[in-house]
């Protein structure tokens, strides 16, 4: 392969890791904040996320032969998923962790993993119940194009990405901008309102807040509120970028964004962010080993191809563990008596 | 002796004794609190009046952490009545009664660490909406300790002891309470530090009629600003009266005071 070529495939393959590492980021701050509020980690968020890929996937599905703008649909569609997704995430709260508050941290935990379990097949069953398994999304005309390439007030634009090899489709953008509103909607919240303020002191320490006239369990609510419909924006992004999903789906970008997460450094929002972007990268780049194997002449790379990309941000979660286990912007917590 | 005189010169003069003979602004009677198992406090009963300093002196597990936790709300009695303006307030969580003008500093000072000292009293203010009261209420309280404004955007877990002690108190000022719940302010302080905490209880007492209950290791410190005082002994009350007559008392004397 020649490096005219070889560069912008792999500009390409970053900017591809990117995108997907948006959608890594999304899911990882749920994981994130709910961690710093419980120091639980949150397995069932993986089917909150996945569940609001199916509520996106339902409001495609309805809207599709309506004559409605195809982002007012997307904009139904993620407004639905943020507000199913947050309320279930709150509903599991309620149910199934606040009961447990004072137990051992393993028992949450299980129960997590249990209700991860028991929404996977839940999910599975409504939309058997209509003959379906695998959901395919029918995006709005003109989605799955190439990013600018026949609407003609931005064909300049998408001309010029194309000639530095820049090759995205409009879904591609459209994810990465409501990626970003959507994170810049959180760190508004987070840092500069009353609301923000009170859930960082309850994260901090739950007591004291109580005697700052804070309702922890109030707070506590809000959290999966906020975290649940971040899954829900997330999962309506993952049905755009992969186009099928199932009730099982939420599994795998769950854990690679729990890993992200981690990376990240638990409980810190930007480290979410950043172990989002890192993940995404590298699991795109690993999918391409093949194809340097190819490049360098090691045949017994050749077969190392995108089936394989997943190992990557779990060789990641190894090393982090292992070398900087409070994560990349994780703060050990210390005390000062 | 000469222990005694040496920290009496250097505390300050509290107002003087308020009207004791009303009813009680906090009331606890025959209060039983427990940790699982433990019996902590064993019928307790304790009174404060609107504008008195009260001293809650005693040795360590007496019960002076649990009865504040208690009062507050952090903790519920499993019997007995508490009683705060005239309401019921057993078991009623923190986050209401401080809505009630119950400010509470806890053991250990608590501060959010990650929250700049700005922050930390913005959070105190939580249950204040207005804004312009809120940025005046942290302006009295860098009026009350100029070490704050100096430390402004700096995080709480960054600052001495001393700092986070002040920072603690000013925070609960916040809301501007009519009860306060002082736990140990002079634990692990430098004496100059001491005496500026000590210093500013007086102060709140006298300009803002702040009722505080004040609980302490440092007795003579404590009995000197104190109107009244209680002496609790492993979860029971020992000894009450007039702090200046407790600090007289030949029992309390020789087990908190360092008398030999």
């Amino acid at each position: 392969m020649e490096l005219s070529v070889l560069l912008p495939f792999i500009v390409n393959v970053i900017i591809g890791g990117l995108v997907l590492g948006f959608v890594y980021a999304i899911i990882a701050l749920g994981y994130t904040m709910v961690y710093g509020v419980l120091q639980l980690i949150n397995f069932a968020h993986s089917e909150v996320f996945i569940t609001g890929a199916v509520v996106g996937f339902e409001v495609f599905r309805i809207l599709q032969n309506s004559a409605m703008n195809g982002y007012l649909k997307l904009l139904i569609a993620l407004v639905a998923a943020m507000i199913v997704s947050g309320l279930l995430n709150v509903l599991i709260e309620r149910l199934a962790y606040r009961p447990l508050r004072g137990a051992p941290r393993l028992v949450p935990l299980i129960t997590a993993i249990g209700v991860s379990l028991i929404l996977q097949d839940t999910l599975r069953f409504l939309e058997g119940l209509q003959g379906r398994f695998d959901l395919t999304y029918t995006l709005p005309t003109g989605f799955a194009d190439k990013f600018c390439a026949t609407t003609s007030s931005c064909a300049p634009l998408g001309n010029f990405l194309r000639t530095i090899g820049v090759d995205v489709q409009l879904k591609d953008v459209i994810l990465v901008i409501v990626a970003l509103v959507s994170l810049g909607l959180l760190n508004y919240v987070v840092n500069r309102t009353r609301l923000g303020k009170a859930i960082r002191a309850v994260s901090q320490d739950r007591v004291t807040a109580g005697l700052m006239g804070i309702d922890s369990n109030l707070m506590i609510s809000a959290t999966f509120l906020i975290g649940g419909a971040l899954g829900g924006v997330s999962g309506v992004l993952f049905g755009m970028k992969f186009g099928t999903i199932n009730a099982y789906s939420g599994f795998d970008p769950g854990i690679i964004a729990f890993t992200a997460a981690v990376l990240g450094g638990i409980g810190s929002i930007p480290g979410a962010v950043l172990g989002g972007l890192l993940l995404g990268v590298i699991q795109n780049l690993i999918g391409v080993t093949n194809i340097f194997g190819n490049l360098l002449g090691l045949a017994n790379l050749g077969t190392i191809d995108a089936s394989y990309s997943k190992i990557g941000p779990f060789i990641v979660l190894v090393l982090i563990l292992i070398f900087k286990p409070t994560g990349l912007l994780g703060k050990s917590n210390v005390e000062k008596v | 002796m000469s222990h005694l005189s040496t920290h009496l010169t250097t505390a300050p003069t509290p107002a003087a004794a308020p009207d004791t003979t009303g009813t009680p602004m906090l009331a606890l009677t025959d209060i039983h609190s427990y940790y699982d198992h433990i019996h902590a406090l064993k019928g307790i009963t304790l009174n404060a009046y609107e504008g008195e300093i009260v001293a809650l002196i005693g040795g360590n597990g007496a019960g002076k952490t649990t009865t504040l936790r208690t009062v507050s709300g952090m903790m519920k009695p499993r019997t007995g009545t508490l009683s705060y303006l005239g309401e019921d307030v057993a078991g009623k969580p923190a986050h209401q009664t401080m809505q009630m003008g119950m400010s509470h500093v806890p053991e250990g000072r608590r501060i959010f660490a990650q929250l700049t000292v700005r922050e930390n009293l913005e959070v105190g203010a939580y249950t204040i909406t207005d804004k312009k009261l809120i940025e005046e209420r942290v302006q009295e309280g860098f009026a009350y300790f100029p070490r704050l404004k100096e430390r402004e955007n700096q995080l709480g877990g960054t600052m001495s002891g001393g700092e986070q002690q002040m920072l603690a108190i000013a925070r609960a000022l916040m809301v501007n309470p009519r009860l306060l719940l002082l736990d140990e302010p002079s634990m692990g302080l430098s004496p100059l530090f001491v005496e500026a905490i000590f210093d500013i209880i007086v102060k709140l007492n006298k300009e803002h009629n702040t009722t505080v209950l004040l609980v302490e290791q440092n007795a003579n410190m404590a009995l000197a600003i104190a109107h009244r005082a209680y002496v609790l002994q492993t979860g029971e009350m020992k000894l009450s009266g007039k702090a200046s007559d407790i600090a007289k008392d030949e029992s309390v004397r020789k087990a908190y005071l360092g008398d030999e």
